[in-house]
């Protein structure tokens, strides 16, 4: 894997709560935590230069939410985007969506190459001419002008979420989507903002008897009807909107059976699955908890295909990593275009890939120093053991504050962003 | 000894995250607090269930029975998923520190052995409590040592709710506000300011001064007494959330409450049999949720807690204490 020119864009200000590509590629998308998505495009590739790979450049800037305050429950809502969703495109402009805790929006972005010349009533500074002085008259005329691209809310999804809004996913219809927040998922027709269906609702009538909540929802990729939401006790429903209106009896039940040798106190919380999805061809999903990343296939319920443990190292240390907090970090995890290679984030800035065919693992680590244009990532390695080699670091080194949370993969060629804290990075393999 | 220092140390630490939570922007997160309260109860589960509590460690490791499901395993619990005529050794080493903590004489963890239980006590008292525990009580893997919780606490409660009046506990539960002001008798409303529930209905007796009486000097009363160590812990949550039929809000009000609920009732949580059953089903996810109509098994008036004596052997949890 190598890093391209200029491929580390950061903001001082600001946390990357979200990374997305488009259907396409040539278009990525990130959130923060202050509100803001940027949207980078990818430069097309010139006959000049056939040795360099397009590279991603902004492309937009636009403030998606801001802070709001409710004022009946006395209650901050966060402008921090928790997920983008792209759209497929269907004319000259790109539609995403975007949410934070309680308020999803869609945006259109657009271009702007050309502008009208040669209105009667206003000059060419927009004021307004008398139009006693006009004798004569003509038609406008659009000129080219320097490219803008503007980025316009077309509408704003509200009101819909009592709790914190952690899933959006867009239908292959694509003429609806839903959001999820910890005990509902809601359907929404993009068309419509002011009603959604209610298709899942696991809040138990005496709150008392909560056990789970919802923590990631996604729609089948083929399949309009059916969809998965996961659960914080490890488990995964999938639901068939065709069975009934209201999806509270799910069609398959994923769950695999506890260790009980790994009992602890935070076997719960490491069971909790922070991600789930779909893999591009519909028949495997696959989620992340805590320490591992699993694929299921939508054929067996009882027990995932595959299990990867992605730091089983801090297995050890699960009660310092509650302590500071770390143990609640919700991981995701990303398929690559063919649905061979599967990747994830980890901590000390570390991302973690697996060929699912080979069986081989790899780690690497997104960092400034070691990211020089052009730089060939090198495999790093995490010493659980007593002697540690040389370019091995160990356990008790890791910077548990540089986590990388958020990740991303061309659908269909070898290119991954990886967001660390402030920090975006994208890495192109070079095959040849 | 050691899993009950870090029993300790990790309810100290999410009482600590759940306070916290309530100032974080963005509300609080109902995820994250379900999982610490996971964590929560069942760190106090270690705590309670450990036999050498107060310094006083009596059972030693064997107490804790020799095949152990789960590290650190509740011993406890273990033993009564065992079957219920062999304690596990040093099982009646308990006794002697549970006198010594409270003044009632009659030993609580007989309820934790079934055979010196009296009679009626060792039937499981999921009979006596609504259908919110009975349907506690199959659930899977986990639920299995709330289970057992049940079935002790239900057995120390027995004797609480068989004397009270159905309509007594909730009454007193009621009461027992957050403070737990010992309210004069026939006054706990009025001194604890709790917010009348109308689904308990205005005409209850008085029976929280008049239980705590009879608790301290007769030998049933002790049982109830214990099984009430969980219902304070309910009631202020309870207390605290809106009349149902409300506009729903997101309801994780509790959490707030969940420091004074802690902060007050920490003697009712050094009782070995912890809850009156209630919370088995449920765990610390009390904090988050509303408390519906509460089943008489439980509900024992907190003030009993403020009793000097046992207030003397809460050293371990002083810190915790301080803290909020």
């Amino acid at each position: 894997w190598k890093c391209p020119d200029e491929t580390v864009h950061g903001s001082k200000a600001d946390i990357i709560s979200t990374v997305e590509f488009n259907h396409t590629g040539e278009l990525l998308a990130t959130g923060d935590k202050g509100g803001r998505v940027v949207i980078f495009q990818r430069e097309q590739e010139s006959k000049n230069q056939l040795h360099r790979r397009g590279e991603y450049n902004v492309y937009s800037t636009f403030q998606s939410h801001e802070p709001e305050f409710d004022y009946l429950k006395s209650l901050e809502i966060e402008e921090k985007i928790n997920k983008i969703r792209w759209l497929p495109q269907q004319n000259a402009a790109y539609f995403l969506l975007s949410t934070n805790d309680k308020t999803v929006k869609l945006w259109k972005v657009s271009e702007r190459d050309k502008r009208p010349e040669g209105y009667n009533l206003k000059d060419e500074d927009g004021r307004l001419r008398d139009p006693a002085t006009i004798t004569t008259l003509r038609v406008p005329v659009l000129r080219p002008m320097d490219l803008m691209v503007e980025a316009t809310p077309r509408r704003v999804f509200a009101n819909a979420h009592t709790y914190h809004i952690n899933s959006i996913s867009v239908n292959s219809d694509y003429e609806t989507y839903m959001s999820a927040d910890d005990l509902r998922i809601n359907l929404w027709n993009f068309e419509i903002t002011n009603q959604s269906f209610n298709i899942v609702d696991i809040k138990p009538a005496n709150m008392e008897e909560l056990t789970e909540v919802i923590t990631a929802a996604e729609f089948h990729p083929l399949h309009c009807n059916t969809f998965v939401y996961s659960s914080s006790k490890g488990t995964i429903r999938l639901c068939d909107m065709r069975a009934s209106a209201l999806c509270d009896r799910h069609t398959k039940f994923f769950e695999e059976p506890e260790d009980p040798s790994n009992r602890s106190f935070f076997s719960e919380i490491i069971s909790s699955i922070s991600d789930v999805k779909f893999s591009h061809s519909g028949r495997y999903i696959m989620t992340r908890d805590y320490l591992t990343v699993k694929v299921w296939d939508l054929n067996m319920e009882n027990r995932p295909i595959e299990t990867y443990q992605v730091h089983d190292y801090l297995r050890s240390k699960l009660c310092s990593l509650y302590e500071n907090d770390c143990i609640f970090d919700k991981f995701e995890c990303v398929w690559n275009g063919s649905d061979s290679v599967i990747m994830t984030g980890s901590y000390n800035n570390f991302f973690r890939m697996f060929d699912r065919n080979t069986k081989r693992d790899v780690t690497l680590e997104a960092s400034r120093e070691n990211s020089k244009p052009r730089a060939i990532l090198k495999p790093r390695k995490v010493c659980v053991g007593g002697k540690r080699r040389k370019d091995e670091i160990s356990v008790d080194s890791l910077d548990f504050s540089k986590k990388i949370l958020h990740t991303a993969w061309h659908p269909s060629e070898n290119i991954i962003a990886v967001a660390a804290t402030n920090n975006l990075y994208i890495f192109q393999d070079k095959v040849n | 000894m050691e899993f009950k220092l870090e029993a300790h140390r990790i309810v100290s630490i999410s009482l600590g995250k759940i306070y916290n939570s309530r100032v974080q922007r963005g509300g609080i997160k109902l995820h994250k607090n379900l999982l610490v309260s996971l964590v929560l109860r069942s760190a106090r589960q270690v705590y309670l269930s450990d036999p050498c509590q107060g310094g006083l460690c009596l059972g030693g490791p064997g107490a804790g029975g020799p095949s152990q499901p789960q590290p650190p395993p509740p011993p406890q619990q273990q033993q009564q998923q065992q079957l219920p005529g062999e304690p596990a050794p040093g099982w009646g080493d308990p006794l002697p520190r549970d006198s010594s903590m409270e003044q009632d004489p009659e030993p609580a963890l007989a309820t934790l052995e079934p055979p010196a239980l009296p009679p009626g006590l060792g039937k499981r008292q999921m009979e006596g409590s609504p259908p919110v525990r009975a349907e506690a009580v199959p659930e899977a893997p986990r639920r299995r040592v709330e289970a057992t919780e049940t079935e002790r606490s239900g057995c120390s409660g027995a004797g609480g709710g068989g004397e009270g009046a159905p309509e007594g506990p909730p009454r007193a539960r009621h009461c027992c506000c957050r403070r737990f002001c010992c309210s004069p008798p026939g006054t706990p409303r009025a001194d604890c300011g709790c917010r009348p529930r109308s689904d308990e209905g205005a005409p209850q007796p008085p029976p929280v001064c008049p239980r705590k009486r009879s608790a301290a000097g007769v030998g049933v009363g002790p049982a109830g007494c214990q099984a009430s160590g969980g219902s304070p812990v309910k009631k202020p949550r309870r207390d605290s959330e809106e009349q149902p039929g409300e506009e729903e809000e997101m309801e994780t009000g509790n959490v707030a409450n969940l420091i004074t609920i802690f902060g007050s009732s920490f003697s009712g949580l050094l009782r070995k049999t912890p809850v009156g059953g209630r919370e088995d089903e449920d765990g610390e996810e009390e904090e988050e949720e509303e408390e519906p109509q509460r089943g008489p098994e439980a509900a024992e008036p907190g003030p009993m807690y403020c009793d000097k004596p046992v207030l003397r052997n809460l050293n371990p949890w002083s810190t915790a204490i301080v803290a909020f």
